[in-house]
Parts: C-alpha cells; structure tokens; sequence
C-alpha cells in the first residue's frame, strides 16, 4: 500500500484536516464519556465496588431503598441460610468539624462484613476527599442528632454516594441518629445468589437505577456520549465521501491504467485506518492526560475499558464511511471518472 | 493479419431527454505491426471511438474483437485485465498520477500489470524506458514540476512500460512543438516496430502523416477513409 502512503505524504493537508476532524470529535466524545463514568462514579462508587450479586429490598419500600426496613427475624433467617450476607443502611447527613465547618456526608453503616469498612463505637472512617477538605486523622467531629461524638480513624479511597462522601460509622451510632433498628439493604454476593420470597431483589445494575437521581444522570450523560458517537460517524462518511469526491479523476486514471477495484478500495480503507488511528491515539493520549489536569471536583474517571470499545466503534464507524465512499468508485467508468475530475 | 477490429459501434449520449448518436456505425481493423492514424474534424467522434476500444467506455451497440473475443460481451473485470496486461493508453492530457514521481508512474503500471519480472529487471527497465523518452534526467520529479511535452513523454512510458500489445494514443503531440513532436513519432514508429505493436492513435497534425502506416479519416461520426 505504498500507493496510498505516499498520496498522504504529498497532499498533508487535506489528510491532516480529515484528521483532526477525527480527533476532535473522538476527544469530545472520550472526554463527554469520562464525565459521564466520572459522575457515575460519584453517584454511586459505593454499591459500584461491591461484587456482582444480589441487593433485597423489604417489599414494602416499592423499590425506594430509604423506605425499605428489613424485619429483623427475616435478616436472622437470612443470615443464617447465607452466612456471606451483608445488611447495610445508607442515609444523607452532615458532621461538624472542630471549626464548626459543615460538610455533607452520606453515612453507611453494615453488619461485620468484608465489602464495608468496620469500625468501633464512636469513630468513623471517611472518604478521602474529606481529607483535601482538610480533616484529619485524630480529628473530632459531630452531628446534632447524636449526642457523641466521632473520632476520625482513617480514610478509605474512592467511596461516594449521591454524590457525596461516604462516611463509615458503627451500626449502633447510625440507629441512633435515624432512629430506626432495622437495616435498609441486603446483599448477598455471588451470580447465584437466590431469590427471596419475603424481599424483593435486584441485580447490581437494577438497584444502580433504584438510586433516584442515578438514572436521570447516566441516562442523559450516555445519550449525548451516543449522539456524539452517531453525528462523529455521518461525519466520517461525509468526510471521507467528500474527499473521494475531489478525488475522483484520480481513481479514474488508476482504473483506466488497469488498477484492480479490490485495490482502490484497499487504498481507501488504509488511508481511513492510518488517519483514524493517528487521530485515536492522540486524542486517547490528550483525554488520559486531561484525567491528570482536570481540575479538582470535576468529576472525571475514564477507564481504558471505556476508551477501548469508543476506539472501536469509531473504527468500525470510519470503515464504513470509507467502504460506502468507495462504492461510487467501484461502479463509475473510468472516462467518466476522469472526465467528472476535470470538472 | 487483424489483431484488433472495431465492427458496427455505435454510441449514444443522452443528455436529459436529447439522445445524441455520436458514433454511427464505426468499422475500423488494426494491423499488428502498423501505426493507424484517426484524423477529422473535431466532434467527430475519433476520441470516442479510441476510448471504446480501449475499453475506458462501453459501445452502445456493436462488436470489439481483440485476440478473437468479443470485448464488449466481457466483464468488467475481464476487461480491465486487459487494460491492465494488453493495453496502453496515452491520454489527450497526459493524466498522469500527482503524486508520484516520474520513475514510480512507471512502476506502478509495472504492478498494476502484474509483471513477474524481479525488481532489479524492473528498475533496469525503467531506466531504459526513460532513456528511449529522453526523461532519465528527470526520474524523481513530480508530474507538476514538468513541461507538457516532457508530461507527454512520461505518459507514452507509462503506456509501453509493461510491453502492451496494443497502443492507444489521443494526440500524443498536442502539447508538442514541431520538433519534438517529431521525436515523439519517431518513438512510436520505432516502438511499434520492435515491440511489435498495434498502434492507433488520434491526431490533428497533417505533419505527423509521413510517420504512420495508414490514415482513416473520421466525419460526423462515420469513417470516409
Ligand atoms: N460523455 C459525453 N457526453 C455527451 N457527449 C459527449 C460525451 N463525450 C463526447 N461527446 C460528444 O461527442 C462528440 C465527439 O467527441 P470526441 O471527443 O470523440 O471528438 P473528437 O473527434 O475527439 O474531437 P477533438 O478533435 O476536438 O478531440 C462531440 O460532439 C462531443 O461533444
Ligand atoms: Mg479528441
């Protein structure tokens, strides 16, 4: 495919502009659905980290985790059936630091289990962004409907809920402030986890969208990231179209002189694959960069799974745009290929 | 003996709703060894009549033998193999490829052709090919920093460089000043002697006549001889 090389090497520009279309719509659409991941990951970090398995709901609650209390004998039963269960509760709230500083938190409280943090009476365990608020480990905090107070303990990475920071405190403390006994949720991890006849139950992804504002977000951030994807791809097309337009006198000359079709099209589907995957790597380049500068608070969390499947959309996108541009090469003479070119 | 006949073509353009019949019924045979003139007045028909049988454009109706076979009862396919292996064609503008060089147009027909010949054979015969079209000097350059006539001669290269065994020429020397025209004649004659080939070319230039085995002359569409 030297042919189609040294095309590019002679005319950069217009293959530099094609390119960079290509870049930036792909880094729009890279950065758009880093935000979107980064959001969801602020809204719900907490039940995203736990393994697949299944969340209960008391019946009662119609699918609301806040209106949800788990009978206590039927948790006991539970329990005892599936000794890897987890009960937890999460509830909004705030503390009060030594400067009487407010901060929003959402408090979660579980039985013994490995999926959440344990901690002891009166202390609490924060998610690390309450450290960059400058709270430290040793401080003292309190909250107005609990007549102790919590001595910090530690920081935990990367836990948020309802897009605030978690924070881990004892399940006596956490009954205490909202004055109920019973837990909120049930989680028993494992694909098998069985389904229970007093509770309703929910996969990973379901109770996701049980969290109120969670699919209004993901809903909203995905369909642009999707539209992107579509107008990026007609984009493509057109591009690539226009461009095998202006060149139509050209791959008349190569039919005439004989050129296979297989090989007009080979030269197109190179070029599409050089100048798609120049313009991916700089833009995947600059979006992983941009995780780095972008600014603190901006929710930001692109995973490379996410880039990787983008990428290949956008491959398959630019392939097609280039193969139906070909076609009206494929089935043109090769006079009036060259004739259409002096025009 | 004919290596190539043209019997009964005829073309129709239609533009919109006017059907014009440009070429009304040409019949014409090529002589292997024999450079055959097309002249006549322009509209004619004699570019139309060269591009059909060189297979850039479909008859309307009629019959092109070449090698016994109906070419225009071939597939697309099968008629560009020919124009690949058992034709060169010289265009009235010389249609070169922008960017490539002078001595990679040559080897591009050579690929296009599928020549077997190593890669050493190749550059070698490049290089002589060049030097038959005096443009040796000019081996890197790129088509947009050449005069038309040297343009020309790159285009005649390109057309014999994978030993055709017909030649197709629109009025190689259009472009041309007498003298150099002159040699570019001189090349065809010789050409079509040692290689052996079929020649039919178009031209304007009563000068070039002395250079060719046979004049047919084109009008309105029809051959008056
Ligand atoms: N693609 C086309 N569509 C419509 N009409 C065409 C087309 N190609 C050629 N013609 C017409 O056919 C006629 C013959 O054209 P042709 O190019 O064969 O003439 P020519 O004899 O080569 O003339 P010249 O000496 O000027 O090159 C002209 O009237 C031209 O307008
Ligand atoms: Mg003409």
């Amino acid at each position: 495919m030297k042919i189609a090389w040294k095309e590019m090497k002679k005319n950069k520009t217009r293959f530099l502009i094609l390119g960079s279309i290509i870049f930036l719509v792909s880094f729009l659409t890279f950065i758009i659905s880093g935000l979107a991941n980064g959001l969801s990951q602020d809204n719900a970090a907490l039940i995203k980290k736990l393994p697949q398995g299944q969340f209960y709901l008391d019946k009662d609650a119609d699918k609301t985790y806040n209106l949800s209390k788990i009978d206590e004998g039927v948790q006991q039963q539970i329990f005892i059936d599936n000794p890897e269960a987890t009960a937890f509760s999460v509830q909004m709230g705030f503390v009060n630091d030594a400067e009487d500083k407010q901060h929003s938190l959402a408090f979660v409280t579980s039985t013994d289990s490995e999926l959440f943090e344990n901690v002891k009476e009166g202390e609490i365990v924060l998610d690390r962004s309450l450290q960059e608020d400058g709270i430290q480990v040793g401080d003292v905090l309190t909250n107005n409907q609990f007549s102790g107070e919590f001595v910090v303990k530690g920081f935990v990475d990367q836990q948020k809920y309802s897009h605030a920071p978690v924070a881990f405190i004892a399940m006596t403390n956490y009954q205490e402030m909202y004055r109920v006994m019973e837990m909120q949720t049930i989680f028993i991890p494992g694909k098998d986890a069985p389904t229970l006849s007093a509770l309703d139950s929910f996969s990973n992804k379901e109770f996701l969208h049980a969290i109120p504002s969670y699919s209004a977000e993901q809903m909203s951030l995905n369909m642009i990231v999707w539209f992107l994807v579509i107008i990026s791809g007609m984009l493509f097309a057109i591009f690539f179209y226009m461009m095998n337009v202006q060149k139509i006198g050209l791959y008349g000359i190569l039919k005439a002189i004989g050129m296979k079709t297989i090989s007009l099209f080979k030269m197109i589907w190179y070029q599409m694959l050089v100048i798609t995957a120049i313009s991916l790597v700089l833009s995947i380049a600059l979006s992983q960069a941009f995780s780095f500068v972008a600014p603190e608070g901006m929710p930001f969390h692109l995973t490379m799974d996410t880039v990787w499947m983008l990428s290949a959309v956008f491959m398959v996108v630019g392939f097609i745009g280039a193969t139906i541009s070909g076609f009206q090469v494929k089935n043109i003479e090769p006079l009036q290929a060259i004739q259409q070119g002096e025009m | 003996m004919s290596a190539f006949i043209i019997d009964e073509v005829k073309k129709t353009f239609s533009n919109g709703e006017i059907e014009e019949e440009i070429l009304k019924g040409v019949n014409l045979s090529l002589k292997e060894g024999e450079i055959t003139a097309l002249i006549g007045p322009s509209g004619s028909g004699k570019s139309t009549v060269l591009t059909i049988a060189a297979g850039l454009q479909k008859a309307s109706t009629g019959e092109i033998m070449f090698e016994g076979k109906d070419m225009t009862k071939m597939s697309q396919e099968e008629v560009r193999h020919i124009r690949a292996t058992d034709f060169g064609f010289v265009f009235q503008s010389s249609h070169l490829v922008p960017f490539l060089t002078v001595a990679e147009q040559l080897q591009l027909m050579l690929d296009v052709s599928e020549t077997k010949t190593s890669k050493k054979e190749q550059v070698k015969a490049i290089d002589e090919m060049l030097k038959l079209v005096e443009m040796e000097h000019r081996k890197e350059a790129y088509p947009s920093s050449l005069s038309g006539g040297e343009r020309q001669r790159v285009a005649i290269a390109r057309a014999i460089i994978h030993r055709p065994k017909i030649l197709f020429a629109d009025e190689p020397t259009a472009s041309l000043d007498t003298n150099r025209s002159k040699g570019v004649m001189e090349l065809l004659q010789e050409l079509t002697r040692t290689l052996n080939l079929t020649t039919l070319m178009v031209t304007h230039d009563e000068e070039m006549l002395p250079y060719v085995d046979r004049v047919i002359t084109m009008r309105d569409g029809y051959i008056v001889e």
